[in-house]
């Protein structure tokens, strides 16, 4: 009991350790280097004001994300969009799991980077978009999905992943 | 020129640190020599003046809007007033670690001094301290230079402190939160040294107690000002959130806590020693944990600082060398350190133990909420969040167990087990007491809710003991140990607090027009929404609405604000509170909407100055355990 308890005691941080070390070292740009491009899901939804939507609204440069006033990671990333929103990128929010009165409330405290905000209660257009969590972003053009980032969007993502796809999308057309 | 002359006495702390560790690693090959302990002390002592020197002329570089310097540039501005410009070099990475590194120099020479020259452990925790100051040192130099320089050319002006940052609670909640969290470093390195040291006859739990206390005391503010600052300053009318930086500060508290009373137990009877140990290491291995989680970007949080792998890497091999370190010794002297000498059941030791456990397994059920999300990813790939759902529901069994044992042990005393009989008139009045109180409070609210009655039924356990046994005592002349009931109290109007604002507090979104004014409930009869004000202030352009209600038969006149900053263009709300005793009324202004209406946040949030109160209470409780003790 005594010999384990003290091969327990050096084992377990050293497992702690190398844990934390792996999640450091993973290299975050291999996750999005081979993203093949998919129609977006169709859908029939209402928005955050109770107004509905679907694929339409979709037209041109997009990006969509992925948000819920549960979510921290959202709030620290807010400040971002608001930037991006200044800057006319056309922002349109997935309301995810959430409800609609925490989710307006969420937007009057801390303001409203969306062009309107798809209200997805139980999921349904996330799972059929692949969202895992919040936060998450994609890029749609022309309702192709083109770029996908899982968990805060800041300026260097924007910078490295989106905005590339963006360049290119515009000397497309 | 002052700048390269702090650098350059930093590096030169770092010469200095490291003659330490080379005479002290040569002698220990060789005989001790006598002048070994009086050279190493004083080499020691000029390297802790270097840093407190460096940093010193660091703050004037900050007051002199020295922008050549690439963090004050980008952290200060010339237009800030001389407190903020000092308080800017917490206000991000580099600077906050200089000021950690500070703290943790100005304990260690302080404890360093105070050892009697003789005293066998001394040379051995001046060797732990020095590696401990090097290291981060040497984190600080290489990987977050504070005094890098912008070359060729420094800017003009700073880009400014961020706004939330230009408050006073913010101000004094890092430096008391560092205070708190390195002054561990005291516990941990005389426990190595005492293990390496192999003289377990000798007597060490009086050494490290008060300065233990004191490193608690602060660890109590810091958090407390950190929940606090939250609550009126960022706008989310909450006082806790389980973020991971919070959680990473609450597990070195809750691991002081219990170090607190298990220190207790070993100095009154003899038990619990090795388990003592084992947890001064353990607070400080959390506190190096929090650093690495808050300076690694491991983790999205409101907290943490610029991502940066390089630091990330070089804070765990640092922190989980010295760690595994001190475990490592620890578990080759497990053996040696048990003792014969068994806790007896139902004395107030074992009591205490019990609560021992519920700390760890709350340390551990927190560690898990802050880990979890990260092992999922790294396994399936996928992300998850844990909310505050999984800490209510983990924390309020562990309450109330926790708050039972408390109960218990206020009767019960050391080294005897106490009888069924006493036991039960313990636990009587207080248990009784607080059914009556649920009974009350359902009644009044007409609100169910399980957790929260489980934390009001804990809360009034802990407060009603507590209360009957004072009464006892005042009556029958004994002795009570004010220290303990006070901190106690505090703890039970916490849990009591916490829940009460859980099932009363209300929030209603308004959207008004200026001169418009609705009814909301029997409360708050009338809010009107007089008028809205655009104005500039020194460094930044404010809307202000003129709010008045009408609430339990009183008129409050209530102005929320939106400030936007020029210098960031950052937009930031301020929230207007009106306080009572019972309940703050709290209200935020939103966007204005297209057709010209304004959006509100109204907040009711019940018992929340008493939150506060409480660990205000705590910490005095904590000052008079400590003064007592010095008096006798």
């Amino acid at each position: 009991m005594n010999q384990s308890l003290r091969f327990l005691i050096v084992i377990l941080p050293i497992l702690v350790l190398v844990f934390f070390a792996k999640v450091l070292l993973v290299d975050e740009d291999i996750k999005f280097s081979n993203f093949e491009s998919k129609n977006f899901p169709s859908f029939e939804l209402n928005d955050l004001n109770g107004d509905p939507v679907n694929t339409e609204s979709l037209d041109g440069i997009k990006l969509i994300n992925v948000w819920a006033s549960w979510c921290i990671t959202c709030l620290v990333e807010h400040p971002f969009l608001t930037q991006l929103a200044e800057k006319n990128i056309q922002i349109i929010g997935l309301n995810y799991k959430d409800s609609d009165s925490k989710a307006n409330a969420w937007l009057q405290r801390h303001g409203n980077p969306y062009l309107f905000s798809i209200y997805d209660p139980r999921g349904d257009l996330a799972f059929d978009l692949g969202v895992t969590g919040a936060p998450e972003s994609y890029l749609i053009v022309n309702n192709q999905v083109v770029g996908h980032i899982q968990g805060e969007l800041n300026q260097t993502k924007w910078e490295t992943i989106f905005l590339p796809l963006i360049t290119k999308a515009k000397q497309g057309s | 020129m002052i700048g390269e002359i702090a650098h350059f006495l930093s590096l030169s702390a770092v010469l200095l640190l490291s003659l330490v560790l080379i005479f002290n690693l040569a002698f220990f090959f060789t005989k001790i020599h006598p002048n070994q302990l009086i050279l190493s002390m004083r080499l020691f002592n000029q390297a802790c003046w270097l840093v407190f020197i460096s940093f010193g002329i660091y703050v004037y570089l900050a007051i002199s809007d020295d922008f050549s310097i690439a963090y004050i540039a980008s952290h200060s501005n010339s237009q800030l007033p001389i407190f903020y410009k000092v308080t800017s070099i917490w206000s991000a990475h580099e600077g906050s670690m200089f000021l950690w590194i500070v703290f943790l120099t100005a304990w260690s020479i302080l404890f360093i001094n105070s050892l009697d020259k003789s005293h066998p452990l001394k040379k051995l925790t001046l060797l732990m301290l020095s590696v401990i100051i090097l290291g981060f040192l040497l984190f600080l130099l290489l990987t977050s230079n504070p005094f890098e320089r912008i070359m060729p050319f420094g800017a003009l002006e700073g880009a400014d402190i961020n706004p939330v940052l230009q408050d006073p609670a913010l101000a004094i909640h890092p430096p008391m939160l560092y205070l708190g969290y390195v002054g561990f470093v005291i516990s941990f390195s005389f426990i190595t040294a005492y293990l390496l040291n192999g003289d377990f006859e000798l007597k060490w739990e009086q050494d490290i107690r008060n300065w233990s206390f004191v490193a608690w005391i602060f660890l109590t503010i810091g958090i407390t000002l950190g929940s606090w600052w939250a609550y009126y300053e960022l706008g989310w009318g909450g006082y806790w959130f389980w973020d991971p930086v919070e959680n990473v500060a609450l597990m070195p508290w809750l691991a002081a806590t219990a170090f607190m009373h298990s220190l207790f137990a070993a100095s009154k009877s003899n038990v619990l020693k090795t388990w003592t140990m084992f947890l001064g290491i353990l607070i400080f291995a959390l506190s190096l944990f929090g650093a690495f989680i808050v300076r690694s970007g491991i983790i999205d949080s409101v907290h943490s600082f610029a991502n940066d792998p390089e630091r990330g890497l070089y804070l765990l091999s640092f922190s989980g060398l010295i760690t595994l370190l001190a475990l490592t010794i620890f578990a080759y002297r497990l053996p040696a350190l048990n003792s014969s000498k068994l806790v007896v059941t139902g004395s107030k030791e074992s009591f205490l133990s019990m609560n021992n456990i519920l700390m760890i397994t709350s340390i551990f059920s927190i560690f898990l909420g802050v880990t979890y999300p990260l092992i999922i990813e790294s396994i399936s790939g996928e992300k998850v969040s844990i909310g505050p759902p999984y800490y209510n529901t983990i924390f309020a069994p562990l309450i109330l167990i926790a708050a039972a044992f408390i109960m218990i042990s206020v009767d019960a005393l050391w080294q005897r087990s106490m009888p069924l009989k006493a036991l039960l008139i313990t636990i009587f009045a207080p248990t009784m007491l607080s059914l009556l109180s649920l009974y009350l409070i359902w009644q009044v609210t007409n609100i169910f809710s399980i957790l929260a009655y489980i934390g009001i039924f804990s809360g009034s356990l802990i407060l009603c003991s507590y209360l009957t046994r004072t009464i006892n005592n005042f009556f029958n002349k004994k002795f009570i140990n004010k220290g303990s009931a006070i901190a106690h109290i505090g703890l039970g109007l916490l849990f009591f607090a916490v829940s009460m604002n859980s099932i009363l507090s209300y929030e209603k979104n308004l959207n008004l027009a200026p001169g418009q004014s609705i009814s909301i409930n029997d409360s708050v009869r009338e809010f009107s929404f007089n008028d809205i004000r655009v104005f500039k202030a020194s460094n930044h352009d404010v809307i202000s609405a003129q709010v008045s209600l009408l609430q339990d038969g009183r008129e409050i006149s209530l102005n929320p604000q939106k400030r936007k900053y020029a210098t960031r263009g950052q937009i930031t709300s301020e929230s207007a509170i009106h306080a009572s005793v019972l309940k703050d009324t709290y209200l935020t202004i939103g966007d204005q909407l297209d057709n010209g209406t304004w959006t509100f946040s109204l907040k009711i949030n019940y018992f929340i100055k008493w939150i506060w109160f409480s660990a205000a209470l705590m910490v005095l409780g904590m000052l008079l355990t400590i003064f007592k003790k010095k008096a006798s």
